[in-house]
């Protein structure tokens, strides 16, 4: 199935198009960035604590909590206005591998953090051994590593 | 020489410049590489500065938590320091003739004011007012909440100098 006429309904949403837009696209990058670097905060701290890089006298099931509320809102917002942005250049998005690289490591990318990292980052961390925290705080930053190197592709190559 | 004569200089003799500007991939691999060593450089910030603003991470004292990330925090800011100087070295009079650069540029100087302002005051005093669950007081609240806005503010008219408002000769 092609998601073609997807992307050709939403290059045909008037909302999008005219002078005003013009404010919009920027305007929403801006805000997309602003939660992109909350959303990679709050991924980070716990990434770099499962890789033993910081606070490694400190549990890291509290860190990851303390993190979570930053973690989640920076991504709601992140999709609220990727969402929109794509909207407003629907078929340049459409035409560009690397938009749908993005598509796919994000995609990968919300898997692996909701599932696998969300247990590994509160499980007892004496049964967890020394060797899958840091499989997954790596595989989590070259995920969303990806998804940010693509995204600012996109608009480039 | 005038500051603009210096940047027309820059712009014609600086070597291979004009190869970073013109290049198929180096520019957007350079640009690409500030945008992430950015990510990892200003969310660290933020994450502590949440913490002193007394919004955040509070299961972690202040201390720990400024401890723990400012090694990565000077390693990335040293990173995305070399990609943003070679951005510039790509194109110094496209960039002196912008506006929103020059915002940029006043508001890093501010974040780096407002640290070390913080550093040497309120920070001296931490062991009195910094423990697990506590709201750090209003002096540091202020220097963390006025470090998120300034940051926020470099982030907004960093992304902004890509479009042409404000732009002058």
């Amino acid at each position: 199935m092609s998601l073609l006429p997807l992307f050709q309904w939403m290059a045909s949403v008037p909302f999008f198009q005219g002078t005003w837009s013009d404010y919009l696209g920027p305007g929403l990058n801006v805000v997309h960035l602003l939660a992109m670097v909350v959303f990679t905060g709050a991924l980070l701290i716990v990434d770099l604590r499962l890789l033993g890089g910081v606070l490694k006298q400190h549990p890291v099931a509290p860190i990851a909590r303390d993190a979570q509320p930053w973690l989640v809102g920076g991504f709601l917002m992140l999709v609220a206005t990727g969402i929109p942005a794509v909207m407003a250049t629907a078929m340049t998005q459409y035409r560009n591998p690397m938009f749908w690289y993005k598509m796919y490591f994000l995609l990968a990318g919300i898997i692996f953090t909701f599932t696998i990292r969300h247990r590994v980052a509160r499980a007892d961390e004496a049964r967890l051994g020394p060797i899958w925290p840091k499989v997954v705080g790596l595989v989590s930053i070259a995920l969303w590593g990806t998804v940010a190197a693509s995204a600012r592709l996109i608009m480039l190559l | 020489m005038d500051l603009r004569g210096a940047f027309a200089w820059l712009d014609v003799n600086l070597p291979g410049s004009v190869y970073l500007r013109e290049s198929l991939f180096g520019f957007p691999i350079l640009l690409t590489s500030h945008v992430l060593t950015m990510g990892l450089f200003l969310g660290l910030v933020i994450m502590m500065d949440l913490r002193l603003a007394g919004i955040g991470n509070r299961r972690t004292t202040f201390s720990d938590l400024q401890r723990a990330l400012f090694p990565w925090q000077m390693g990335s800011m040293v990173l995305v320091t070399i990609t943003g100087l070679a951005l510039f070295y790509a194109q110094p009079l496209h960039y002196y003739g912008k506006a929103f650069f020059w915002i940029k540029m006043a508001l890093l100087v501010v974040a780096g004011v407002n640290a070390l302002a913080f550093h040497f005051t309120t920070y001296r005093s931490a062991d009195t007012w910094d423990t697990p669950a506590s709201v750090p007081p209003s002096a540091a609240r202020v220097a963390g909440i006025v470090s998120l806005a300034v940051w926020a503010g470099v982030l907004v008219f960093g992304r902004l100098v890509a479009y042409n408002w404000l732009t002058y000769e």
